[in-house]
């Protein structure tokens, strides 16, 4: 086996394979290691795919080439109690058009596509393999080692394994131990239904898709659910910040039941059956939980970076990862002019980082995360909306109270003034 | 849907060793044990009569859930299955 190369990234992800696919365009003799039998393999996410106007300036066609289910016109957030629901929804006819605003995806199959095109540019596929250590040489990375394999060898490295990337943390770049507040772990199941019962139970037509996200409905552990659909089958799922759920006593599974158990889900998942379940983490820590993103020889990208923006509003990660593998690779290229492997020579990346929306973005949420960590947002909120919508519409043969009126007695008992005014200013400031 | 079923729907290329390894001692000794409930594949379960826990590796989705939830530093191995074993998604 090959074992010498101008660049080797570890992971063939979204960001992997994106740096690769850069690289190996650029000309340049690329490994991409991959511990799955194919790329894809050992990846799970949610299921919505958020444009990613990087992908688009390397396939301007990306809609027609990529293995992509339905594209999404509809986005819907429902507040959940144990009995109500309470739901908003935007339907929008400009998401229904090219460029499409974002997609539902299976990703065995589009990571496996993604990395498809990168060995199609004449990147070398390293599958079956999981590197375990780098090797380093004067204090700079110059290779990586794989279990049971032996050493590759380039002047860099790029870190695209993922949301723990030992690659990272062997290299010094991050720190040892996550801490649980910066964490969030997700659970999905997939659920099989026809096509034509997605398309007349959520109004759709064509590869039209809806994307639903719940809040209120994990039994007091913060986090939240989401409900995509496929092209014939939905995902259902719900997300846990790691911290609330280590001291609550409850399972994902169990949870996941309740969800799917709960009357008004019920009837949306009804007739599903399952295909598959699985399990990831997501980084949620935002701006303040990224590693350093250069050493010598070495640069970290996707997950590994951290690079994820989960504000509650917004949930991208994929679009990160390609757009900071896209100027990883960028990064090396000009090293490669350069001779220069050093942290300084592979500086550019940090500083197209900074000029890019990655870094301007999560900076800009920076205090988010702080602010979902507010056990009211996943109890009290959804129950005094779910509640008060109740009031508003009910009729009982008594006379009308003013909005303002049922507002402030359900709030006032719920959550409190004082604490209605600290959320809202939280909110405010964090988004 | 039965709770039990569910990880019987995801599919696994199984090693011999276990990519994930813990010091009992650390375990018996440990105050929280947020592994227990907090692995989505359900691999650790702890024996009150033997004041033991244990980690099966059959069912490990890889999440990484146990590596940030364990405070108390319980692996004397964490990493990942070597290449080609471990869980394999199809369409997740």
């Amino acid at each position: 086996m090959k074992t010498n190369f101008q660049a080797i990234v570890v992971g063939a992800g979204p960001a992997g394979a994106s740096a690769a696919l850069i690289m190996a365009r650029a000309g340049l003799d690329v490994a991409l290691v991959e511990r799955g039998t194919f790329p894809g393999e050992k990846n799970m996410f949610g299921g919505v795919l958020h444009r990613i106007p990087a992908l688009e300036e390397v396939f301007p066609d990306f809609w027609e080439r990529a293995p992509l289910e339905r594209h999404i016109i509809k986005k819907g957030v429902t507040f959940v109690t144990e009995g109500s629901s309470f739901s908003t929804v935007i339907e929008a006819g400009s998401f229904d058009r090219p460029p499409f605003n974002g997609y539902t995806i299976f990703r065995p199959r589009f990571d496996a596509w993604l990395a498809g095109e990168a060995v199609k540019a004449g990147a070398t596929l390293i599958a079956r393999s999981t590197v375990d250590d780098v090797v380093t040489r004067n204090g700079g990375v110059v290779g990586v080692s794989v279990l049971d394999r032996g050493v590759l060898n380039a002047p860099v490295v790029i870190a695209a394994d993922g949301v723990l990337s030992f690659t990272a943390m062997k290299a010094g770049l991050r720190r040892q131990t996550f801490d649980p507040a910066q964490m969030a772990v997700g659970v999905k199941a997939l659920l099989d239904l026809p096509k034509g019962v997605i398309d007349e139970r959520f109004g759709l037509v064509r590869n039209q898709g809806f994307a639903n996200e719940f809040v209120g409905c994990t039994s007091g552990v913060r986090g939240g659910a989401f409900l995509y659909t496929n092209y014939d089958s939905l995902s259902v799922g719900l997300v846990f910040h790691l911290a609330s759920l280590r001291t609550s006593s409850k399972t994902p599974y169990d949870l996941l039941n309740a969800f799917l158990e709960q009357p008004q889900v019920a009837k949306m998942v009804r007739g599903g059956r399952l295909q598959e379940y699985s399990a990831h983490l997501i980084p949620e820590g935002g701006y303040d939980m990224i590693p350093e993103l250069v050493g010598s020889g070495i640069l970290v990208a996707g997950d590994a970076a951290a690079l994820c923006n989960a504000t509650g509003v917004h949930l991208e990660g994929i679009n990160l990862a390609v757009r900071s593998g896209v100027l990883a690779g960028q990064a090396v290229i000009a090293a490669h002019q350069s001779g220069d492997f050093s942290r300084q020579g592979l500086a550019t990346y940090r500083r197209l980082m900074e000029e890019s929306h990655v870094l301007k973005d999560l900076r800009k949420c920076r205090l988010a995360p702080h602010m979902l960590h507010n056990d009211r947002i996943y109890n009290d909120y959804p129950e005094l909306v779910c509640g008060l919508m109740e009031d508003i519409y009910r009729i009982d043969g008594g006379p009308k109270e003013t909005l303002t009126q049922l507002f402030l007695k359900r709030a006032r008992k719920k959550i409190g003034v004082k604490n209605l005014v600290a959320d809202a200013f939280s909110a405010w400031r964090a988004l | 849907m039965n709770i039990d079923e569910i990880f019987d729907f995801t599919s696994f290329t199984i090693d011999r060793e276990p990519h994930i390894v813990l010091d009992p001692q650390v375990c018996a000794g440990c105050d929280n044990r947020g592994c227990i409930h907090s692995c989505p594949g359900r691999c650790y379960t702890w024996s009150e009569a033997e004041q033991k826990m244990t980690f099966v590796h059959d069912g490990c989705l890889e999440c990484g859930t146990c590596y940030v939830v364990c405070h108390r530093k319980a692996f004397t191995r964490w990493r990942y299955p070597r290449g080609g074993f471990g869980v394999a998604y199809r369409v997740t």
